[in-house]
């Protein structure tokens, strides 16, 4: 028979605890773990621009954007971005546009009181700058899968072994990121009402990380030694580039040439 | 920490990312010489750490939160070099792919927080754990170095920042770039990292260290014995701070040349002339006049003058210190 104190309803209302830091490293984890997962291994773009042409083009638009001194050239570079925008898909549009927003935003906040020194110009001008600079480097990840990027590195001199360690970075940005979030969430789950010691939690959880860093990092190496990997990286044969890279290319010149006449 | 784009100058981000050149190389050397078979992960997985460790929000007095950057953190778990790899290749993903901290900007983000905060933060924890003993000792050290060390990287950025109306502005006078004085910048940037930021990066940091202290101690890295050249640290701290020279008006009092000694006033009065021992005295043109390169940016050129200078010198006293060694050696043998 069971007992009647099992049937009884209880009336436990845990103290309420401030869980916002916890929240706020969960949203941080989830969000760089979902953004991995969806940038590695499809590419959303619907038109292969290679990633080199797009490193060249991001590098270009940011340099000139920045040494551009004249409103003209500015307004320019910001419809070079706008052109980019339209060709992309809606999701990574309304992705860009916030991230631009929230810098822009930022950004004038941080200049306005230098608008009460006789800087308006200089204010509305950085923050224009800074809204196109954030734009264009947020569409080349927004567009390009993550290890194109990262290969695409290699045509430029970039020694191979950055690559692959870049490579490595992100694979274990995502390995031992998805073990931080669960040792955050069981850390969410075992504090029942009052916590006092959840922020010291919160140092053995990045100890703990640092602690299967070094096993991650042993069995890492023995995979290279039994696939005979001397950690010596090659890339593949860099493919040849197309209609729509060569149109970029010309449009990149085009923009030297138009700062070369009108823009310092 | 993260600086944008557009916050600084281009041709601040290129002696920046110059600067940066000579770390980078030296690092990846004194890596490679380090950890020779086991270096390629040991570098991806140290850049994921330092990612990941400014992931972690610590709750601070005011119900709001801050992260970390844990670069002394990293520096006295793998070694200054490898943190300055691992932070540098952080960056390099946050920028690249994230969007976080500027592309142009890279290399100043990398100059402070992948090389001024794990050196400095380092050499701070080795200067105390080496004089100051025991388990209190290590502490007060990590809690000084990651305070110290993040600080200072926060004065860097803000030397950077508060440099730039005075590098770039235009005709009339009005700033390109970021429009605030050093008098502003460095205020802003500070009042925040040391009441604030410096304690969360002191906290997390000591923190991290006692958990792997108990639970893992062989983790930490041994400290390479001998004694630290301090001397080399202040050098290059001296070297990059060098530029700060051109915010001042004028020409330092004594030093004047022929074209400026009869504009400058004594109670009120200019001089007037030239004095006559001074218009035809020995002229020297020297490889780098008035600290400048030509066809070269004044703050390149002064950081050239810096490094020239500073080499020249070590290489006159190990000059001197092998003649004094071999003159107390025939010394000695002559007694013996």
């Amino acid at each position: 028979m069971t007992p009647a104190w099992l049937l009884r309803n209880e009336a436990y209302t845990p103290p309420s605890d401030s869980d916002a830091f916890l929240d706020r490293s969960v949203r941080s984890f989830l969000g760089v773990l979902s953004l991995i997962r969806s940038r590695t291994g499809y590419t959303r773009e619907r038109r292969g621009l290679d990633a080199r042409v797009k490193l060249v083009s991001t590098f270009v638009l940011i340099l000139f954007t920045s040494l551009a001194q004249r409103p003209l050239f500015v307004g320019l570079c910001g419809t070079v971005l706008l052109v980019s925008l339209s060709l992309c898909a809606a999701e990574v549009i309304v992705e860009v546009l916030k991230a631009c927003f929230a810098a822009g935003a930022f950004t004038a906040v941080i200049l306005l009181p230098s608008a009460f020194w006789g800087n308006t110009a200089g204010v509305l001008v950085v923050t224009v700058k800074v809204l196109i600079c954030v734009g264009v480097a947020r569409l080349l990840p927004a567009t390009t899968e993550w290890r194109a990027v990262t290969r695409g590195l290699g045509s430029f001199r970039v020694p191979d072994i950055f690559v692959l360690v870049l490579d490595l970075t992100l694979r274990y940005i995502a390995i031992l990121g998805a073990l931080s979030l669960d040792m955050l969430y069981a850390l969410r789950l075992r504090s029942v009402g009052r916590n006092h010691s959840k922020t010291r939690s919160l140092s053995g959880i990045a100890g703990t990380l640092f602690l299967k860093s070094r096993v991650v990092a042993e069995a890492t190496y023995a995979a290279m030694e039994c696939r005979c990997f001397s950690g010596t990286y090659r890339g593949g044969q860099p493919q040849a580039l197309g209609v729509a890279d060569a149109f970029v290319l010309s449009a990149d010149a085009a923009l030297i040439v138009v700062f070369a006449l009108i823009g310092a | 920490m993260h600086i944008p784009d557009n916050y600084l100058s281009p041709a601040t981000c290129a002696v920046m990312g110059a600067v940066m050149v000579p770390v980078w190389t030296v690092a990846v050397r004194k890596v490679t010489k380090e950890v020779e078979r086991a270096r390629v992960p040991l570098l991806g997985i140290g850049a994921a750490l330092s990612f990941l460790v400014m992931m972690f929000n610590v709750p601070v007095p005011g119900g709001t939160t801050a992260h970390a950057v844990g670069g002394t953190l990293l520096a006295i778990v793998l070694g200054p070099w490898s943190a300055c790899i691992s932070v540098s290749i952080a960056l390099l993903v946050q920028a690249l792919l994230f969007g976080d901290g500027g592309i142009l900007a890279f290399g100043a983000n990398c100059f402070n927080m992948a090389f001024v905060l794990p050196f400095l933060g380092y050499f701070i924890y080795r200067f105390i754990s080496q004089r100051v003993k025991g388990q209190a000792g290590e502490y007060v050290a990590v809690v000084a170095g990651s305070h110290v060390g993040i600080n200072i990287a926060a004065l860097a950025a803000a030397i950077e920042f508060g440099l730039q109306p005075v590098l770039a502005h235009n005709a009339a006078g009005l700033p390109l770039y970021c429009p605030y004085p050093l008098s502003v910048s460095i205020p802003a940037m500070l009042i925040p990292h040391l009441a604030v930021a410096g304690v969360v990066e002191a906290g997390f940091t000591a923190a991290i260290v006692a958990f792997i202290r108990r639970v893992s101690p062989g983790m930490i890295r041994e400290a390479p014995s001998g004694k630290i050249r301090w001397i080399y640290a202040v050098i290059v701290v001296m070297i990059c701070l060098s530029p700060l020279g051109l915010l001042a008006a004028g020409t330092a009092w004594g030093e004047w040349g022929p074209e400026e000694i009869a504009s400058v006033a004594n109670s009120g009065k200019a001089l007037g002339y030239v004095p006559a021992g001074m218009q035809n005295g020995l002229k020297l043109n020297a490889l780098l006049q008035d600290y400048s390169v030509k066809g070269l940016p004044d703050i390149v050129g002064y950081i050239i003058s810096a490094v020239a200078g500073a080499a020249i010198l070590v290489i006159l006293f190990r000059i001197f210190s092998l003649i004094g060694k071999s003159g107390r050696d025939r010394a000695r043998g002559g007694t013996a």
